[in-house]
């Protein structure tokens, strides 16, 4: 998949959201999107899913995108079962309806991500990590070149966070590229191989997640400055906040 | 290693359906005896070869009835659960899209210039289809809100509209000729039904339903958000314009038919719902059994129950309220938590 030199402005405003922005997502690997908030990074995601329409440059990709915007309505209880299987919809001829191969898939899914034995549990009945989960089951189910998540570890506890974080790394080590938004930089460092940062709209510093993702870079790209802390196990990691003063 | 879950929910699903279909003949079959001929309540099915009046009555009588009455629970059973799916809103039904109002209006408005059943029927077809396009056209142009949120305010501004015209034409209706006929028919009934009209309505109104049945699958997938039924390959905004051209011309056809039968699309669908154990796709299929097994029932109750014969959208309302609130009472859970 590949940004090249696109712009994007929404309907009614005066500025672009994206500008001149060039990226590229290989196949196999975790690419997380660092920026703050309104920098342009759902954006890039649905520009990457189709969703929405380059106002200028182009979107190249190669092979069919499965999508997780951020927040899903759930108007209907839906099994796990069937909320999964909506993800076979690309590979299914127009009126046809799951198979029980398409719905062994769904269930092998939802294995994958640990949620195998809930798979008649209704989705409204979930709670919010375990839908990400089952959300996640979905993208997996759809079995696409790309898979594109805004925020998947937004407002769940840490062990869902890592659970998903197992997800997206087998994701990609089975050979989709992952591209993901976050404001949690542990998780980004923990599954992405690569960050790319953003802000208003451009990209900054696209590299490897452990070289990136340094003091000076974050502190530009937030606004605010960052520093190394060290913290009782299992806290290791960057932290938000002004630099400690050495302990003794 | 991995552990697969049994299979129950589908054979659950599928088994329930077609004890429906099977309460759907049972009921059918029992409303063809059921009636005030030759005495009030159900008929010796023997004097159907004993007594030529009795054979008549079934075939010319009861039968395009029970036919009607099939078509007509079935396509607003099925048209609301599809557009329940479509609008991602369960309080939903094909009223909301103006098209009960246009039929009504142009029902009211032959009633008053005068013509036959056909072009009665004729006339409030071709209304409640303008009542969608306006419904839609009008969506096209609010320039704020997703797709479904215009939809439904557009849809409920042209409902108003010609429920506004239908006021207007009974106030200018005579008041001992065409007001009471007017009445009546919005009060909705299969009365009028023979071969004729029926010969007329049922082609649209079975095309639909096979279509909307058909459409299931696509349809439960368009209630997923916007963008990610899109990135499942769906084409959200000519497939619901698809869905509600299908359900709308199957309304339009049986309330140009039979007048406005309230409740039924907005409420089978959830005794669907309640029926199957689930919100997945055979709510659409599970919507037209029931739909149609409820105004079987109804009508049967509407036309024996009394020596006059009670309006159809009354007694699917009063049936049909009480029902529910005692479903909806007796189901101590109602959110699952498996």
């Amino acid at each position: 998949m590949e940004f090249v030199d696109v712009s994007y402005r929404y309907k009614g405003e005066q500025e672009d959201a994206l500008l001149g922005f060039s990226l590229k997502l290989l196949p196999g690997c975790a690419m997380a999107l660092l920026g703050s908030n309104g920098s342009g990074k759902s954006t890039v995601l649905g520009l990457g899913a189709g969703w929405l329409h380059a106002s200028s440059g182009k979107v190249e990709c190669a092979g069919p995108v499965a999508f997780l915007p951020q927040t899903e309505r759930l108007a209907f209880s839906f099994t796990c079962l069937e909320y999964v299987s909506f993800g076979r919809a690309p590979h299914l001829p127009y009126l046809a309806v799951p198979s029980s191969a398409d719905r062994d898939k769904a269930r092998t899914a939802l294995v994958e991500v640990g949620m195998g034995t809930k798979s008649n549990r209704r989705i409204t009945a979930l709670s919010g990590g375990e839908l990400q989960l089952v959300r996640i089951a979905r993208a997996l189910a759809q079995e696409a070149a790309y898979v594109l998540l805004d925020e998947p570890s937004d407002m769940l506890d840490p062990a869902h966070v890592a659970t998903i974080g197992q997800a997206i790394r087998r994701l990609a080590d089975s050979g989709a590229g992952v591209l993901f938004s976050t404001h949690d930089l542990a998780f980004a460092l923990a599954c992405a191989d690569e960050t790319a940062m953003m802000r208003s709209g451009r990209l900054g510093a696209v590299g490897p997640a452990a070289a990136t993702l340094t003091c000076e870079a974050l502190g530009e790209l937030y606004g605010t400055p960052f520093g190394l802390r060290s913290l009782p196990v299992p806290l290791h990691g960057i932290v938000a906040g002004p630099p400690a003063r050495p302990r003794i | 290693m991995t552990r697969l879950q049994p299979r129950k929910p589908f054979d659950g699903v599928r088994g329930r359906i077609a004890l429906a279909a099977l309460a759907l003949t049972l009921a059918a079959l029992a409303a063809l005896l059921f009636g005030r001929y030759p005495t009030p309540g159900f008929m010796d099915p023997r004097s159907l070869s004993n007594d030529p009046l009795a054979f008549r009555v079934v075939l010319l009588v009861r039968l395009p009835r029970v036919i009607g009455a099939l078509l007509l629970g079935a396509a607003l059973g099925a048209s609301g659960a599809a557009l329940q799916f479509v609008f991602a809103n369960p309080l939903v039904d094909a009223g909301f899209l103006g098209v009960s109002q246009g039929a009504s209006f142009g029902a009211a408005l032959t009633l008053l210039l005068g013509g036959g059943s056909l072009v009665l029927f004729g006339a409030a077809f071709g209304f409640a289809i303008l009542a969608l396009l306006m419904s839609i056209g009008m969506a096209s142009r609010i320039r704020f809100g997703g797709a479904v949120l215009r939809l439904l305010l557009s849809g409920m501004a042209v409902s108003s509209f010609f429920s506004a015209l239908v006021a207007l034409l009974k106030y200018g209706a005579d008041p001992l000729k065409s007001l009471p006929e007017i009445t009546y028919w919005l009060m909705g009934g299969l009365s009028g039904t023979s071969w004729k009209t029926l010969s007329v309505a049922a082609p649209i109104a079975l095309l639909s339903i096979i279509a909307l049945v058909s459409l299931r699958w696509r349809t439960a997938l368009l209630s997923l958000d916007e963008a990610t039924a899109a990135s499942l390959g769906a084409r959200p905004r000519l497939e619901r314009a698809v869905i509600l051209g299908v359900a709308a011309a199957g309304v339009a056809a049986v309330t140009a038919m039979a007048g406005v039968v309230a409740w039924v699309g907005l409420i089978v669908p959830h005794l669907a719902r309640l029926a199957l154990g689930g919100d997945g796709s055979p709510t659409v299929p599970g919507s037209a059994i029931l739909g149609a097994l409820f105004v079987v029932v109804c009508d049967a109750l509407s036309r024996g129950l009394f020596s006059g014969e009670l309006p159809l959208g009354v007694t699917t309302s009063l049936i049909g309220t009480v029902a529910f609130f005692a479903l909806l009472v007796g189901r101590r859970v109602n959110v699952e938590r498996g």
